[in-house]
């Protein structure tokens, strides 16, 4: 296949399926000819799936000798086939990226000969862009289980990301479905990557959780607010003009307003700066929701990994084996979804995978965010005073984020929270009522029943239904049944209450 | 709006001024060392009524200059930096939002940053939101088209964040020349080896580059549409993140409305 158009028709099609487009975590000036990386994590658009497209996410090539029996493109499947020439792939990010179409690049592949071959065409390619290009935007190269140690540090030297997908939550799992694939070989690069960060970050004297921990900048939501601050604006109306110049770069600002992000010598010399990521498949196997929480967790404790993505398994058509869920099994979207919350309320609000879902309800809540559930199941701790509690426990109040909790904490110290100072302060008072007090009155208007808060916070034909034995516990009406991606975005700017920024 | 005008109403005066920075810095200066205003209105928008006098500031670099570093040293930069993203909103009422804003920071000084709750700042935060958002989503949604080695683009933003996207580009594209032109306010940037101006631009002078350069814009349309799961399709989602307002610059959404 030698035409572009067709190329890159097939390869990003296969590609499509990887869900992490962030280009969070990193923050560099254009160190080379060009590109930069900012770190609150540029969207460049939509498609119409409602997932943000910032970097090209492409296949290198789609060519496997693997049969991972999830996957369109395994060994068996029928599908056309196609690979990037390495200066081709190269030439087409440089054009993309000098018309804003996109942020930097995605690289992913298939495991065309061995994971050897495959992962040196990689470097191949990244290579000729920072090194001829002179690029100095942002990469995320996948590794492929496998590699050998030399080329997974070529590649991180490289790139900004790394990722090696864990793909199912268990090893059995695993060898049930990606025989070739071994547990082993998938974990041994992302602890070598581990490694390496964690040694580097020592050799240059930056202790780990300063500036690595996620959530560390690496959300939109702490992006938003650096973009308010960095000020990127020129300066003072030339008045000595005819009129015709307006403004032009630099002109005379005060410092504090020119902050300039951190520049680094040469376009890239930390080993995987934005670190490295995972991602599973939900639905495809069966697992409970604790079992896919306590794996993230683990993920998270034990290789540092800055995100752990779900992805909902979409039938492959490969039905023959039947190791996986027929063609008709709707795609778990609220699933997924919850999944994000409750990955979201680990890394951001302290909540261990205990907590979010305990041994006898393994799987989360359909009905409401595993927070509010939290909250539901620990009326115990409930309503708090606002006034009062710390900055720690104001983030337990479902409706109370991050960025209100900071304001309420901030506000308290000038006056008293009155109840209608709420809303102002970015908190979702329709969900919060229930499990806080103002002044020491509550405002709630019922009583502290987990069942009886439910009844309110659920839509009226739900209410209706949960007076009905015969209704499972999982049914779900299909009210917002959004893409998780409207409520997660790529950049991991989720809202589960948090009418701080942007709800 | 009542929050916005005047406490006390001395004598109904509405300031107009020339719509620049400085102009609203120097009626700002005018309303603490001569007369009160009462409403402060960019002149190209002013409606005359017969019930408000009002009086025409004339832009003045020194008392601009004074107030300017008056609320970085009396209230905060952050303050400053502030108020200067609220007055490239469009909304109408922006120089009075200001005015109130600057008039409880000279009194209650850098903590008016932590007063949430107070309608005023409420207003301000709202607005410099707004901009500020305008500004980043921009940064990801202009497309460039090439002409003989010049990149161009055009937008049409609802906030003046143009200005705000200048260093962005200029660091990103330091080798290359490129323009970015606002229809709505006839301006743009031009910029070259990383330095940049502003300027007025009769929209004649700028060249129809969307026919240019099929090439890569057809790459890019494939690419869009091959990029999106079908069986996840959510047009809500996508239109809500993506206003349909700013699609008509987009490349690749051309090609969806033409089929
Ligand atoms: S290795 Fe497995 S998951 Fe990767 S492309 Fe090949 S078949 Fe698909």
């Amino acid at each position: 296949m030698d035409n572009m158009l067709d190329k890159l028709k097939v390869l990003s099609d296969a590609a499509k399926y990887d869900v992490s487009c962030a280009t969070s975590g990193v923050n560099r000036q254009n160190s080379g000819k060009i590109g930069s990386a900012s770190s609150m994590g540029i969207c460049h658009s939509w498609s119409s799936d409602g997932r943000c497209i910032s970097l090209l996410k492409v296949l290198f090539t789609n060519k496997c000798v693997y049969d991972c029996q999830y996957c369109v493109n395994r060994r068996t499947a029928d599908v056309q086939r196609a690979s990037f020439e390495p200066e081709e792939l190269a030439d087409l990010v440089i054009e993309f990226y000098r018309r804003n179409y996109i942020e930097g690049l995605f690289l992913s592949s298939a495991v065309e000969v061995s994971p050897d071959y495959t992962t040196e065409r990689i470097i191949r390619a990244i290579r000729i862009l920072r090194e001829i290009h002179g690029f100095a935007g942002y990469i995320h190269a996948k590794i492929v289980p496998g590699v050998s140690p030399e080329l997974v540090n070529q590649v991180g030297l490289l790139a900004d990301r790394l990722s090696i997908n864990i793909e199912l939550p268990t090893t059995k799992s695993l060898e049930l479905l990606a025989p070739q694939k071994k547990m082993a070989a998938i974990v041994t690069p992302m602890k070598q990557i581990t490694e390496t960060i964690l040694d580097r970050r020592q050799l240059s004297g930056v202790s780990y959780g300063n500036g690595g921990g996620y959530g560390n900048g690496s959300d939109y939501g702490a992006a938003y607010s650096s973009a308010n601050s960095k000020g990127s604006y020129g300066g003072f109306t030339n008045l000595s003009d005819n009129g015709f110049l307006i403004r032009e770069t630099g002109d005379e600002f005060p410092q504090g307003l020119k902050q300039q992000i951190q520049s680094r010598s040469g376009y890239k010399e930390k080993f995987a700066p934005a670190g490295q990521s995972t991602q599973m498949i939900i639905g495809a196997t069966p697992e409970s929701d604790r079992r896919i929480i306590k794996t993230s967790e683990s993920l998270y404790k034990t290789f540092k990994m800055k995100r752990v993505y779900f992805s909902a398994y979409i039938p492959v058509g490969n039905v023959a084996s039947g190791l996986l869920p027929s063609a008709m099994t709707a795609v778990p979207l609220r699933r997924e979804n919850r999944l994000y919350q409750a990955d979201w309320l680990m890394r951001f609000y302290k909540f261990t995978a205990d907590e979010i879902i305990d041994e006898a309800n393994p799987f989360l809540d359909l009905e409401v965010d595993p927070k509010m559930s939290w909250a539901l199941r620990n009326l115990k701790h409930f309503p708090m005073e606002i006034n009062k509690v710390s900055y720690e426990e104001l983030l337990r109040i479902p409706g109370v984020g991050t960025t209100s909790a900071m304001r309420i904490i901030r506000q308290r110290r000038l006056s008293t929270i009155k109840f209608d100072d709420l809303k102002k302060l970015g908190v979702v008072v329709k969900r919060a009522q229930y499990f806080l007090t103002c002044c020491g009155k509550y405002y709630g208007g019922v009583a502290q029943d987990p069942f009886l808060i439910r009844q309110k916070l659920l839509p009226p034909e739900n209410q209706m239904s949960m007076f009905s034995e015969t209704m499972p516990t999982r049914t779900v009406g299909n009210r917002n049944l959004e893409n998780p991606q409207s409520v997660v975005d790529a950049n991991g700017n989720l809202q589960i209450g948090d009418g701080g920024r942007h709800g | 709006m009542e929050i916005f005008k005047l406490e006390t109403v001395v004598a109904m005066v509405d300031y107009i001024y020339d719509g620049t920075f400085e102009g609203l810095l120097t009626c700002v200066h005018t309303n603490y060392y001569g007369e009160r205003a009462n409403g402060i209105y960019p002149e190209a928008d002013y409606q005359v009524s017969i019930l408000t006098e009002f009086y025409k500031i004339v832009t003045d670099e020194e008392k601009a200059h004074a107030v300017y570093s008056g609320i970085r040293t009396k209230i905060s930069e952050e303050a400053l930096e502030r108020v200067y993203r609220v007055h490239l909103s469009s909304h109408k009422e922006k120089e009075n939002i200001i005015l109130s804003y600057l008039r409880l920071g000279f009194k209650k000084g850098g903590c008016i940053s932590s007063m949430h709750a107070h309608p005023v700042v409420l207003a301000m935060q709202d607005l410099d939101r707004k901009v500020s958002f305008e500004k980043v989503r921009l940064l990801g949604l202009v497309r460039f088209s090439e002409i003989n080695g010049v990149l161009f683009c055009s937008i049409e933003p609802d906030h003046d964040v143009l200005e705000l996207m200048a260093d962005h580009f200029a660091d990103r594209y330091k080798n290359e020349a490129f323009t970015i032109f606002d229809k709505r306010r006839k301006k743009a940037i031009f910029c070259h080896a990383g330095k940049w101006y502003i300027a007025a631009v009769d929209p004649e002078i700028i060249p129809d580059f969307e026919k240019e350069e099929r090439f890569y814009q057809d790459l890019w349309k494939v690419y869009f549409e091959n990029i999106a799961i079908k069986e996840r399709t959510n047009p809500r989602c996508q239109k809500r993140c993506m206003p349909v307002r700013y699609w008509k610059n987009l490349t690749e959404i051309g090609i969806m409305e033409t089929k």
